[in-house]
């Protein structure tokens, strides 16, 4: 339940973040768990500092320090963060950078409606419940069966279901579902052809316009997105890429060559020709590897819907991939003209 | 509030093509200045947010006022101009300089003369000898440019964090300390900004842009509190009254200079019963402080006083009343909630940040993050060295963002040629017990 409020102290049942020289590790807190003969057992969690014996984090401070058999280590209260680091991956997943820029590019605050699809590994989901709760709600899909149970559990184990719903389901294929339409302020799309969710995304967006996102590894993606949204009437259409670096931090202590001595002839024969000293810097080094690419971010703004009838025009003229998918939101745009006018 | 409906009273979005600008709708008749033109802005009250407005020039088009009729639809120069003839690549092009058969003057005329956009570029392109040479990609460029030139529309928005961080970060990056947009979604995430809890900011001059991004992750109707140290006299809020928050929005963000909130909490000089002189004694005795101590709240005292001419809001803070100032009770408000400890830290300064980090420390829970921002690295190295030997922090970060955007256009697509190079960095981790 650790993900829903700030709390002090660590209760049964909480996910907590153990961290040990750098290293982070979640884990449940549970007093037994069962072996592989299906016995309940002491729940001793091992590190490379020992064991941890894990009923006695029970009661104890987020933030605190914990012994272990061979050392120490500290725990904390899991935030997204924490979380995206240490989840167990069934998917690939989106990490702090992007999750930061989606967020904030979505135009999303507590009280949002936003669309996610897919919900992968819910690295990007527990960033999204936290940034729309308390009023916000979260609607996330997947069309692999068992990713979308596993997540809906998960998301029941920390305490989050109440701002979560998490359905199996191919959007592409089915759209997010009638009850959502002209509901939604954002939708995010992490699909293997996004272009073909965006005419879904249009009939979801509420009719005060909203706010697109979509990211993708490869640029023939992002052509093929971009052409869509402006087919479907978005403005405001821009690709971008933001990728972090982690800088090591160390005193570097380095020698000083003196060379100055060689215009003048020495009487003090020979000197010697190594380093007179040394001097030592505070530096912050680039790591030889470093993250190069993770996805592109195309993000994009639906305006309401009585701007939307200026696309209708150019829709026409256009043959989208999917057919019924445009004769509905081509639908809609008659409709909402003639609201307008 | 009506939030669709542009209103006098509003901060609002005035973009033209990729140009935006931020301003307050504060009369409706509000005259600005896009570039060289003047736009009259009546008329646009009452219209909902996304309206476009046709620039029509009021007299003579040398001038270059205009007034705004709405309009349904932008007519792109790429629609109106129809180009019949493309050459195949640029061979038999040279640049000589008399391309152009219209002079200068003639362009000039021309542009007085003709009413539509579309006629001055359809002028331009007949009179031009390699215009028809040109590839299709390089005549479409060209209409590109043209339309830049001579665009006649403009769309009223919204302003939000995105669009305001675009705003200010393209208008002068130093304002804001350099925080580049990537920058600062990750201060707000890596804070574990949310809709509870209490967030502490110490702010030496983002223009409230700092305030503004937490305060909007907090949240409206939530019960999130923002305690925002500022080291001048009065807190900067630009942005943070740009956000157009409701007042039960923004009184969740307690702005207070940090010596007064400080010298509050440590030795709780100010009470709801002190007489004034008392106060405005210990008060001035603070600014004296500030202004002997550093140069750098001298400099935001003056951007302060800047934007308080521009802005009267803001004056609100600055009239002490006779006897109980709104700083008088920031003051106490903000030390009750530090004397609650605090759910976040962040810290973007221009100051050395290793003292007021270790002051501020003081107040966060342990296990809860922090997030100090500089615009170089070399403090944040120094302060990281410092942390690793006191060994009171955990997961210590020391990062930076590159971020990159693209020209996304069929078989043209390719990184922008320009990028927003300086980004800062930012020193992460979490408080231990």
């Amino acid at each position: 339940m650790s993900f829903k409020n700030y709390k002090d102290k660590i209760d049964e049942g909480d996910t907590v973040i153990l961290y040990l020289s750098n290293n982070l590790y979640a884990l449940e807190v549970r007093r037994e768990i069962k072996n592989k003969k299906g016995e309940m057992i002491e729940n001793v969690f091992q590190t490379p500092f020992g064991a941890l014996k894990v009923k006695n984090l029970i009661g104890a401070d987020f933030g605190s320090r914990v012994e272990l058999s061979k050392g120490w280590g500290h725990v904390l209260q899991p935030t997204p963060e924490l979380w995206s680091l240490t989840l167990p991956h069934r998917t690939q997943i989106i990490y702090t950078p992007d999750i930061s820029m989606i967020l904030l590019q979505l135009d999303l605050v507590p009280g949002s409606t936003v669309i996610e699809a897919g919900t992968g590994s819910g690295s990007l989901t527990h960033a999204l419940i936290r940034r729309v709760r308390p009023h916000g709600h979260v609607f996330t899909f997947d069309f692999h069966e068992h990713r979308a149970k596993i997540a809906k559990e998960e998301f029941e184990e920390h305490g989050i279901a109440d701002f979560v719903t998490a359905r199996h389901r191919d959007v592409l294929e089915l759209g997010f579902g009638e009850e959502l339409n002209g509901k939604v302020d954002a939708v995010f799309l992490d699909l293997p052809s996004p272009w073909a969710g965006i005419p879904h995304a249009v009939t979801a967006i509420k009719e005060e316009g909203g706010r697109f996102c979509s990211f993708s590894p490869c640029i023939e993606q992002v052509q093929r997105s971009c052409i869509a949204l402006q087919e479907h009437g978005f403005q405001d259409i821009v690709t971008m890429e933001v990728l972090q670096t982690e800088l090591k931090v160390t005193r570097r202590t380095i020698p000083v060559r003196d060379l100055s001595f060689l215009r003048h002839k020495s009487s003090e024969c020979p000197v010697e020709e190594k380093p007179s000293g040394d001097t030592s810097y505070v530096v912050g080094a680039w790591p030889a590897s470093t993250p190069g690419h993770t996805g592109y971010l195309t993000v994009a703004t639906l305006p309401p819907d009585f701007k939307k009838s200026k696309a209708k025009d150019m829709m026409k003229s256009d043959v989208p991939e999917d057919k019924s998918d445009s004769s509905e939101s081509d639908d809609r745009m008659v409709i909402d003209e003639s609201v307008n006018q | 509030m009506t939030p669709n409906k542009i209103s006098v009273g509003d901060y609002l979005i005035l973009q033209k093509q990729n140009y935006k600008k931020l301003l307050k709708f504060n009369k409706p008749n509000l005259t600005v200045t896009v570039g060289r033109d003047t736009i009259n802005l009546t008329g646009i009250e009452g219209w909902p947010y996304f309206s476009v407005f046709k620039m029509v020039s009021n007299s003579s088009k040398k001038n270059r006022e205009y007034s705004l009729e709405l309009t349904q639809e932008i007519v792109n120069l790429k629609d109106e101009i129809d180009v019949k003839i493309s050459g195949n690549d640029n061979r038999n092009i040279f640049d000589d300089g008399h391309s152009q058969k219209l002079s200068a003057a003639d362009i000039e005329e021309l542009k007085v003369d003709s009413s539509k956009a579309s006629d001055i570029v359809e002028t331009l392109i007949t009179n031009s000898n390699t215009f028809h040479s040109k590839t299709e990609f390089s005549q479409e460029k060209y209409l590109r440019k043209k339309e830049k030139k001579y665009f006649e529309y403009i769309q009223i928005v919204r302003p939000n964090l995105r669009i305001i961080t675009e705003v200010m970060y393209k208008l002068d990056p130093g304002k804001i300390q350099g925080i580049r947009v990537d920058t600062l979604s990750q201060i707000i995430t890596m804070a574990n900004i949310q809709s509870e809890g209490n967030h502490l900011l110490y702010d030496s001059g983002s223009n409230g842009l700092l305030a503004a991004a937490l305060l909007s992750a907090i949240g409206n109707q939530t019960n999130g509190k923002l305690v925002h140290m500022h080291p001048g006299n009065m807190s900067q809020k630009q942005a943070l009254l740009a956000m157009n928050f409701n007042e039960e929005h923004l009184n969740r963000c307690i702005s207070v200079n940090v010596y007064s909130a400080l010298r509050q909490y440590y030795q709780g000089c100010d009470t709801n019963d002190n007489t004034s002189s008392e106060l405005n004694h210990l008060k001035r005795k603070a600014e004296d402080c500030i202004e002997i101590k550093s140069k750098v709240s001298k400099t935001e005292n003056a951007i302060d006083k800047y934007i308080n001419t521009e802005d009267d809001n803001i004056s609100e803070d600055s009239k002490p009343e006779p006897k109980k100032p709104k700083w008088h009770f920031d003051n106490i408000a903000a030390s009750t909630i530090l004397k609650d400890k605090m759910d976040s830290l962040v810290i973007a300064c221009k100051e050395d940040p290793k003292n007021i980090f270790n002051e501020l420390l003081e107040f966060v829970k342990p296990g809860r993050p922090f997030v100090i921002y500089y615009n170089v690295a070399e403090p944040l190295q120094q302060l990281y060295m410092l942390l690793k030997s006191m060994s009171n922090v955990a997961a210590l970060k020391l990062s930076c963002n590159w971020m990159r955007n693209y020209q996304v256009l069929p078989d043209r697509t390719h990184p922008e040629v320009t990028m927003d190079g300086a980004g800062g960095f930012l020193l992460t981790g979490y408080v231990l017990k």
